[in-house]
């Protein structure tokens, strides 16, 4: 299944930092975000509840629409609204809910405490200004420097995104550079004023295989650097194994599994978590056919009103489909949004 | 960069070239004999023969247009019919004017209009955005003449602080040639106004959805920033575009305005030459405005790779 050297990569650091951790420095309680339009009791976030603790890294996982990007966006004060409305919940960062922010105090945080880089690197650069003048006007937007001091500031982030001849590079624009390029600057405009915490919304979807293996170490490497947290999201499990200390997995708009990364790739519990798995191509001997979840996920009218996941589980019966099942912890630091979990217990062996 | 403009340049020639057969040709086919006119009461055959001699009308066609033609290319526009002036002297003195006329309407059309569009869009479906549509509207369907002769009866008539017509050089009093261009100028401006406002709110409206907006925005910059430098910078390239063309529009001159408000700008020029089958006047007018407008074409491809640096590299 999952490369057993890539998966124990980082498992010496994943002590503490449970999802309910007390000394997290991002604590998302409930939250649920709804659009206006949808059905009524369908949220396209519901009930999600993560934490981040310092330096840590917080994977999000699930499929294309599961309300990873929407929750991320929610985080960031990004999220429009209308459409979207944040309809309970709170979100603690370092000690103020960021949902009773102003916009003024939301806008001051951006950029300086949390920042976010995003998945369309081609477009999420503006064309018509340098992307040196683009990394240089975050810096002054939160700090009280120069522009020299400042423009020294972005040439130095060049530097650390391994952007080759960087000074060259200040005066370019967007359109002159490649994708990988592209996501290097906005890696650099995103840690310039050293945010605690960095949201990267699938950074590497976008781009060539190649290149995603290089700017995911490079996130790395400036994560241990600079001992920011991070929240990863992503559908690449190989990713999750190598760089996760927690994992949460989101399916329509829930969080069906959550616990470390060890729990998550050695225990999963979830019947969605243990089909994802399944899904992942492996580099060994082939051994039959490559498993797929059956069917989609429903559309927001359709939404079974017990388990979402109800229709496409291979273990669900009547209760699942009358009532929706809680996170329950399995395990201190586990928990998995099953009637069933854990599986050995209830269904004998499987997966 | 260089390049570019030289070739547009290039291609511009046989537009002129076509722009002054068009001219010579149709206005052949306006009704009328200049020499009717010329000659007055006077329908003496002789007078008559003489004055056809004498501007080559009895001439065919093609030959009366290559004389003309090339006396244009060494700068001889000809001499009006009617009042023996060469028609560049003519053309030399109304086109400062017509300029000046032009520049207040685009300053005006540019002040209203760009605030108006951005305001729309980034209020879209509120009450804001309703009221400056439907305004707009009200400006694209209000004609020229009427709202002319409304603000002559109010400003003038009634309240009596503008002149309501007449022109003054700015070199004999400045101020009062102001005060006779603000009225003209806000007519034909809010006219223009209107057609901007919706370019520059559709224009806002598509970038506002961009993702570098977005990026702008995580980067915790004030929504003045955003709106005002990363979305209305994008949103300027089309307008740059429109607004020059607008002001070619306007360098042709403003028929009915300036009919109205008595100035003796292009506009004034060619109905008169035309009512007196002033045809070196009306060639003259029309090769002058179509040259005007073929360089405000040129402006506005040049201006546009210049706020499109993907374009400038490319060129």
């Amino acid at each position: 299944m999952i490369d057993n050297v890539a998966l124990h990569a980082r498992s010496a650091d994943t002590t503490g930092a449970t999802h309910s951790g007390r000394d997290a420095l991002l604590r998302v309680e409930n939250l649920s975000i709804r659009f206006d339009g949808a059905p009524p009791d369908v949220n396209v976030v519901d009930d999600v509840t993560l934490s981040v603790a310092k330096g840590k890294t917080l994977c999000l996982v699930g499929e294309s629409g599961c309300g990873k990007s929407v929750t991320a966006l929610s985080l960031m004060g990004l999220l429009p609204t209308p459409p979207a409305r944040i309809v309970g919940g709170s979100a603690y960062f370092g000690g103020k809910d960021l949902f009773r922010m102003s916009e003024r105090e939301k806008a001051d945080m951006r950029g300086n405490q949390t920042a976010m880089i995003f998945q369309e690197p081609m477009t999420s650069l503006n064309p018509v200004f340098t992307v040196g003048d683009q990394i240089v006007e975050g810096i002054l937007r939160h700090r009280k420097v120069s522009k020299s001091e400042a423009r020294e500031r972005a040439l130095e982030m060049l530097r650390r995104v391994r952007i080759p001849a960087p000074e060259k590079r200040m005066q370019a624009y967007p359109h002159e550079m490649s994708g990988g390029m592209r996501q290097r600057i906005m890696i650099a405009m995103a840690l310039a004023n050293g945010p605690e915490l960095l949201i990267a919304d699938e950074p590497t979807t976008a781009l060539d295989v190649t290149i995603q293996a290089q700017i995911i170490s490079l996130i790395r490497q400036l994560q241990d650097e600079s001992g920011m947290a991070m929240i990863l999201i992503t559908h690449d499990l190989g990713v999750v194994a190598e760089i996760a200390d927690e994992v949460a997995v989101m399916y329509a708009g829930k969080i069906v599994e959550a616990g470390s990364v060890d729990k998550i790739f050695m225990d999963p519990q979830h019947p969605y978590t243990i089909g994802l798995m399944g899904s992942v191509p492996s580099i060994g001997r082939r051994q039959g056919k490559l498993a797929t979840i059956r069917g989609t996920v429903p559309p927001a009218e359709l939404m079974p009103k017990g388990c979402r996941f109800m229709p496409r589980c291979p273990f669900a019966d009547v209760r699942c489909v009358t009532d929706p099942p809680p996170l329950a912890e399995i395990t201190p630091g586990h928990s998995a949004r099953c009637w069933y979990a854990p599986l050995e217990i209830h269904r004998g062996g499987v997966a | 960069m260089l390049r570019y403009i030289a070739k547009r340049i290039l291609i511009a020639i046989p537009t002129i070239l076509i722009v002054s057969v068009l001219v010579f040709t149709l206005q052949q086919l306006l009704p009328g004999d200049p020499v009717l006119t010329l000659a007055g009461e006077e329908r003496d055959p002789q007078v008559l023969a003489f004055l056809r001699e004498k501007y080559r009308l009895d001439d065919p066609i093609p030959v009366q247009y290559f004389a003309w033609f090339s006396q244009v290319l060494q700068g001889n526009l000809g001499i009006s019919l009617r009042t023996d002036i060469p028609v560049l002297h003519l053309i030399l003195s109304k086109l400062p004017v017509t300029i000046e006329l032009a520049i207040f309407a685009m300053v005006i059309a540019l002040a209203i209009g760009i605030p108006a569009g951005v305001i729309a869009a980034v209020r879209k479906g509120t009450s804001v955005d309703y009221a400056a549509n439907v305004i707009a509207l009200s400006g694209l369907s209000i004609p020229n003449f009427w709202l002319g002769i409304l603000l002559i009866m109010l400003v003038s008539v009634r309240w009596k602080l503008l002149p309501a017509s007449g022109f003054v050089p700015p070199s004999e009093d400045l101020w009062l040639n102001i005060k006779t261009m603000l009225m003209p100028a806000f007519v034909l401006g809010t006219g223009l106004s209107a057609s901007l406002m919706r370019h520059t709110r559709s224009a806002m409206l598509g970038v506002l959805r961009s993702d570098y907006i977005r990026t702008a925005k995580a980067k915790g910059l004030l929504s003045h920033v955003v709106i005002m430098k990363h979305a209305l910078r994008n949103a300027l390239v089309p307008i740059i575009t429109l607004s020059t063309l607008l002001f070619g529009e306007l360098l042709a001159g403003a028929v009915l305005t300036e009919q109205i408000f008595t100035i003796p700008g292009f506009g004034k020029l060619i109905v008169d030459a035309v009512f007196n089958r002033d045809y070196a006047v009306v060639q003259g007018v029309v090769l002058c405005t179509a040259v005007g407008f073929i360089a405000m074409n040129l402006l506005a491809d040049v201006l546009y790779v210049l706020a499109n640096p993907r374009l400038r590299h490319a060129r």
